[in-house]
């Protein structure tokens, strides 16, 4: 397994574990400033020249419900090209928890903290530091950040900025999932509008982001979701957001799909975030020469591939990794930049909306944890600094 | 199943059966049959008259023709284009040119030619087809290697150079390696330089099998037990990590080329002899980036069939590897044709030989 750089230092173990109505002084400054967050509390308490935050870090592998506690940590001054920020909002997803089980393809040394995306202000940069300022929004560059935190130092290049016109929510979840659906809906089939692109997990934050995404671009969806009471609803919602077809699991194997086609093209591109059957039967529905790409593995069941529908429907089966693609891209400045500035941008057209979400404030992080491992969770948890 | 349009141009079955009468010159012997059937007893040999011969026409006479598994599979009707009724057997083979029609300038009396498209019915004994349905072949190559070149070796061929590029030292890791395909894998690779790892099912003369693909180039022989008991370093020694992978087989079989495969690498399958799906865990494809195609020569060769220099090329250059000693076909069985019914029984027992009808 890989090891991943972190920012933070050890925790200080007899730290102040709760949040203190105080002012926020850097380090570096003898100045009193006064940082108050909406609620008017100051989550920042000082001692002398040393900043601490806090952060939800484990020290093992385990049940996140168990091994995650919130712990005061020191931050380290702010190097010539560091920048001081503060957490806004971090979500909790499926890779997050996954790198806490210990089943994540990247585990942090231990001890580590949680969290791989998130939107936090810059409040102080370094001397070096060119391309932020305070007040910048800023989002990671690369998974393993810890983003479940109050605040952190962290350099310069393992962030990015992004404008600060578009909602709190959707800046803290853009990072991972909506690059995720962006990134297979160009890099691998050529989609013009008309085509029809199907996905499995449709009600996830991927699949809602390529929802919108798709539609965006004229290209119909075929979205598959599991059964469930209210699937009605489930289905209103997912067209207003553009969806072309909403469909159960289980009218995949159905003749239904016939009547389907006769109002939209086979797909081209499959989008598995489930695996076992649900991926077989996304691919029995793929043209000749289309391609499933898997993201994902909800189901936790191998991706079924029939021999004939490789050599004699020529279909691709493959895979993408949001960190795998922004860590081959690390040296193209371009390439995240130009992406994220389309995802703005459709935000600020109000073509894509973050997905639904669950405001949780910080310090109750445990019952957001228990509520993100449930199945069916409808809302993604997001932990408010 | 696309039931396609084979075989119309090349004679009407008659249903008289061989015997004493003389053949006559517009018909020949065929081995046909009209309809699927599970057990292979639905193929009779039957006289079959032949068209005349139309100005782009040529006619054939068969020399030798092999049974291959997607012949069975199209007797069986499980392949995904199937003849119309009645058919005629077999789609590969070679035949010699024996007339040409007035406008046919590619090809001469004499020359040694073998059709390019799948469901031409090559066992039979002699043929009129359109001339543009056939490619030269060299005479000076062996008559077992003219009539196996098109199919497996071709395969072999393409997957080497289509799917990822192989650089001398590279490793590619197959199953089915005693194959037709898979030996012809072996050979082709050798000769770029480029080292195998094959794995075989094992056998009581397992030690024997491995000598012979060594011979041809193999570097490293396993059995299928073998690559599930032992670890990986120990399967791939000192070659580098497979890049490409080729499977015929599936199953557990295609899990295990799969598994071996270096981060990035690319699995091609070709084939499905255990009859059963591909199981890929999720991590194979999310984090390790393994991508899986699939090849099917037949699709290859329609898809390139408007320009037919790519075909003209491949063909003159796998002969050409055979010329050159690069390349020789399997061990086959030769079988005369009338003794085709022991032909197909073997093909349904394992470890069998690749039965060649010879005419």
């Amino acid at each position: 397994m890989k090891c991943l750089r972190f920012m933070w230092l050890p925790c200080n173990r007899n730290g102040v574990r709760t949040q203190t109505m105080c002012p926020v002084s850097t380090s570096r400054s003898t100045q009193q400033q006064h940082k108050q967050l909406s609620n008017g509390v100051c989550r920042y308490s000082t001692t002398s020249a040393i900043s601490h935050c806090t952060a939800l870090l484990y020290r093992e592998h385990g049940d996140p419900t168990q091994v995650v506690q919130s712990e005061s940590m020191n931050l380290p001054n702010v190097g010539e090209t560091s920048v001081f920020v503060r957490m806004l909002a971090a979500p909790i997803n499926p890779s997050d928890v996954n790198m806490i089980q210990g089943t994540y393809a990247i585990l942090p040394d231990l001890p580590a903290v949680g969290g791989n995306e998130g939107v936090a202000q810059v409040v102080e940069v370094g001397s070096l530091v060119k391309a932020l300022k305070p007040g910048d929004w800023v989002i990671p560059r690369d998974a393993g950040l810890g983003t479940w935190r109050t605040a952190a130092v962290l350099a310069e290049e393992d962030v990015i900025s992004l404008p600060r016109d578009i909602p709190l929510l959707s800046a803290a979840t853009l990072g991972v999932n909506p690059c995720t659906a962006f990134r297979m809906l160009a890099d691998f089939e050529d989609l013009s509008p008309g085509d029809t692109v199907i996905q499995n997990a449709a009600n996830s934050a991927v699949g809602q982001a390529v929802i919108q995404i798709a539609a965006a671009k004229g290209i119909q969806t075929i979205n598959v979701v599991r059964d469930r009471p209210n699937f009605t609803t489930l289905t209103d919602r997912l067209k207003a957001m553009g969806a072309s077809h909403v469909i159960k699991e289980e009218t995949l194997r159905r003749l239904e799909m016939k009547e389907l086609f006769k109002s939209c093209p086979r797909p081209k591109l499959a989008l598995n975030g489930v695996g076992g059957k649900s991926a077989t039967e996304l691919l029995r529905h793929l043209q000749v020469g289309g391609s499933m790409v898997t993201y994902g593995g909800m189901g936790k069941q191998p991706v079924t591939v029939p021999v004939s529908a490789l050599i004699f429907r020529n279909v691709s089966v493959r895979g993408f990794w949001v960190t795998q693609w922004k860590r081959d891209h690390s040296e193209d400045e371009g390439a995240l930049r130009s992406m994220l500035d389309e995802l703005c941008s459709l935000i600020r057209q109000g073509k894509l909306t973050a997905p639904a979400c669950s405001e949780v404030d910080f310090q109750d992080f445990s019952t957001a944890l228990e509520k993100a491992m449930q199945p069916f969770t409808s809302a993604k948890q997001v932990l408010i600094m | 199943m696309r039931r396609a349009l084979l075989n119309t141009t090349r004679g009407t079955a008659l249903s008289v059966g061989l015997g004493e009468r003389s053949r006559q010159l517009n018909s020949c012997a065929a081995l046909v049959y009209r309809r699927h059937g599970h057990d292979l007893d639905t193929v009779r040999m039957e006289e079959m008259s032949l068209p005349a011969l139309g100005r782009h026409s040529v006619r054939l006479k068969m020399l030798a023709s092999p049974i291959n598994p997607a012949d069975v599979n199209m007797l069986k009707g499980t392949y995904p284009i199937l003849p119309m009724f009645p058919a005629v057997g077999g789609n590969e083979g070679v035949g010699e040119v024996v007339e040409v029609g007035s406008e046919v300038t590619s090809l001469r009396p004499g020359d040694w030619a073998i059709p390019w498209d799948t469901g031409f019915g090559t066992w039979r004994t002699e043929a009129v087809c359109e001339a543009g349905d056939l490619l030269l072949v060299p005479r000076d190559m062996s008559l077992l290697g003219a009539a196996t070149i098109g199919v497996n070796p071709c395969t072999a061929y393409r997957m080497l150079h289509d799917f990822v590029p192989l650089k001398p030292g590279a490793t590619v890791i197959q199953n089915g390696a005693n194959s037709a395909v898979g030996q012809a894998v072996i050979q082709i690779a050798a000769a770029l330089g480029v080292k195998t790892i094959n794995v075989i099912r094992d056998r009581p003369h397992r030690r024997e099998l491995e000598k012979e693909l060594m011979s041809m180039g193999a570097d490293v022989v396993v059995t299928e037990e073998e690559m599930q008991g032992l670890r990986l370093e120990n399967v791939i020694q000192d070659l580098q990590r497979p890049v490409l992978g080729l499977n015929c087989v599936g199953g557990l079989s295609g899990g295990l080329v799969l598994s071996s495969l270096r981060d990035g690498g690319t699995m091609v399958t070709y084939g499905g002899m255990a009859k059963k799906p591909l199981h890929i865990p999720a991590k194979a494809l999310i984090f390790r980036n393994i991508t899986l195609h699939g090849f099917w020569m037949t699709q290859w060769k329609r898809n390139n069939s408007q320009d037919m220099s790519r075909l003209v090329t491949m063909v003159t250059t796998v002969c050409g590897l055979m010329k050159a000693g690069h390349l020789r076909p399997p061990h086959c069985a030769q079988v005369p044709f009338h003794q085709y019914r022991r032909a197909l029984q073997a093909t349904t027992q394992s470890h069998q030989r690749k039965h060649v009808l010879i005419m």
